[in-house]
């Protein structure tokens, strides 16, 4: 038995339960290998299901711990982990939750899973420094409208439809718990770190258009042109630089660049 | 390589508390995944804990026994976080960890063969030129042993380190988890190994099963496991010397008391 085929082997007997390595394995005449097998075979899952509780936490709590515990067990018979960080895994766990839950409470379960996903994401996102409000001081009139702006590293933007912020509120004790898994008014939410602190709030559909558009590479031009489509043009220039007094004092904006000036 | 004295895991529910409470300790050992991400927090404290304590790197994913090429983004990665916390020294298992592209996320046991030296003799050169630096192997719990196995673990592990010119590090826990799994004298095994290149000791907790105890990181370290690291000391010397908890973490200053019996047996021997 090469060690290519002994590994192939005894990792098959992981994942699938499958009988594969006993074959090779000293000590069948003892009567515990099935046991001590198991430690591998039952670890592995262990070891999924519980890494699985760390960023499913509110889900967790949500469906109780044996509900969480049967979808992750199910999760982890069909997807095996393919990175070499144990942080990675279970990025598409709502997929199955929305399939194995029906309904309008598997669609607010659906995104509660990638609610905390996204929160997730933020929490070990890249540093940057946010952009100081009196940086933008020394912006010449002229230039303000080619001036472009970067988010900042760990904004992710994600649009709800069911009150599953709110659950993620009441399992993380912020809030009392919401009457049902229910639909809600579509919202853009937003989620962002001011140091090692997570931040997050809705938006309307206004800032939500805004935000996507500087997040494209929109100058504040172009996104004085983009409002112009849904507010009074006399507005337009105040609101653009209202957002953007927002952002800056949440800290959303990393830097900016003035189109065609080099540097 | 340098005595760092007796340390523990760096774990996040002892993070506010070392830097608050400043405990003596020779040295954290950063968990090499838990920063391997972009940014944030984990990476905040540890660039603060750094400052106070030496700092050592012990991986699980280097998957160094595997039949798969080497993951070139781990190595990637790895390389940037040695490059940023300049550690004094990087661990991981002589394991392998998964083939295929799949990560079993398990420390998985070599055949003790000469087949398995030469396959990882080439794979950890090939790490310690990445590096540019030798790096520390640790001898893992197991629960199954292989038919092919033509040699005992402790002669597997001196060859391998000969050939290799890596070091090792030890732990006795799993040396005496294997002692039980496995039907060999523990002693044999602190006889067998190159003294000359064990850098480190790892002690931890286990689980006793019927009839074989799982290496579990979730208890106290247990008496016999104290007495075969008395003796770990009387064969090689003062050795940078850790525990290990993974699970069931005690308040820091519970495992500051675990760690100065450590101390205090090492004492003993040092003063015999």
């Amino acid at each position: 038995m090469s060690l290519v085929s002994l590994q192939r082997d005894f990792q098959q007997e992981v994942l699938t339960r499958a009988p594969r390595v006993a074959d090779d394995l000293a000590g069948a005449e003892r009567g515990d290998l099935p046991a001590r097998l198991g430690a591998y075979v039952e670890g592995y899952r262990g070891r999924l299901a519980e890494a699985l509780g760390v960023p499913y936490g509110a889900l967790r709590k949500v469906m109780g711990p044996d509900a969480f515990d049967d979808l992750a067990r199910a999760y982890i018979e069909r997807n095996p982990s393919r990175h070499y960080n144990i942080r990675y895994y279970g990025a598409d766990l709502w997929q199955l939750v929305v399939e194995r839950n029906p309904g309008e409470a598997g669609a607010a379960l659906g995104e509660l899973a990638r609610w905390e996903w996204l929160l997730a994401d933020v929490f070990d996102a890249p540093d940057d420094a946010p952009l100081p409000m009196e940086a933008l001081a020394a912006v010449a009139p002229t230039d303000w409208p080619n001036a472009a702006f970067t988010l900042r590293a760990s904004l992710r933007r994600v649009v709800l439809a069911t009150n599953a912020v709110e659950w993620w509120r009441w399992a993380n004790d912020l809030a009392s718990a919401p009457a049902a898994l229910a639909p809600a008014p579509e919202a853009t939410w937003l989620a962002w770190r001011r140091g090692t602190q997570t931040f997050f709030r809705s938006m309307s559909p206004l800032e939500a258009g805004a935000v996507e558009a500087v997040a494209g590479g929109a100058t504040f031009g172009d996104l004085c042109e983009k409002l112009a489509a849904d507010v009074e043009e006399t507005e337009v220039a105040l609101r653009a630089a209202s957002f953007l007094r927002t952002w800056l004092s949440e800290e959303l904006i990393a830097s900016f660049a003035i189109a065609g000036h080099a540097g | 390589m340098r005595n760092l004295g007796f340390g523990l895991g760096l774990r996040p529910d002892h993070y506010e508390a070392l830097l608050a409470d400043r405990p003596r300790l020779g040295f954290v050992e950063a968990l090499t995944e838990n920063y391997l991400i972009p940014g944030g927090r984990p990476l905040h404290y540890l660039e603060r804990i750094r400052a106070r304590y030496p700092v050592v790197l012990h991986g699980v994913s280097l998957s160094i026994g595997s039949t798969a090429p080497l993951d070139a983004r781990y190595l990637a990665d790895l390389k940037a976080l040695v490059d940023r916390v300049e550690p004094q020294w990087v661990s991981d298992h002589l394991c392998w960890t998964g083939v295929d592209g799949i990560n079993l996320h398990d420390l998985m046991p070599m055949p003790y063969t000469g087949e398995a030296i030469r396959h990882l003799v080439p794979r950890i050169r090939q790490v310690q030129d990445l590096l540019g630096r030798r790096i520390l192997l640790e001898n893992v719990s197991s629960y199954v042993a292989y038919r092919s196995s033509d040699m005992t673990e402790w002669q597997f592990l001196a060859e391998l380190a000969s050939e290799a010119d890596c070091l090792l590090l030890l732990d006795v826990n799993n040396v005496y988890v294997n002692s039980v799994n496995h039907g060999f004298d523990p002693d044999e095994f602190l006889r067998g190994i190159p003294a000359d290149r064990v850098a480190q000791i790892h002690l931890a907790g286990h689980e006793r099963q019927e009839s074989f105890i799982i290496d579990t990181h979730d208890a106290p370290v247990a008496d016999p496991v104290w007495a075969l690291y008395q003796r770990s000391v009387r064969r090689l010397g003062a050795v940078s010397t850790m525990i290990e908890r993974d699970a069931n973490i005690p308040p820091l200053g519970e495992l500051l008391d675990e760690l100065a019996v450590a101390e205090r047996l090492a004492g003993v021997e040092a003063a015999a």
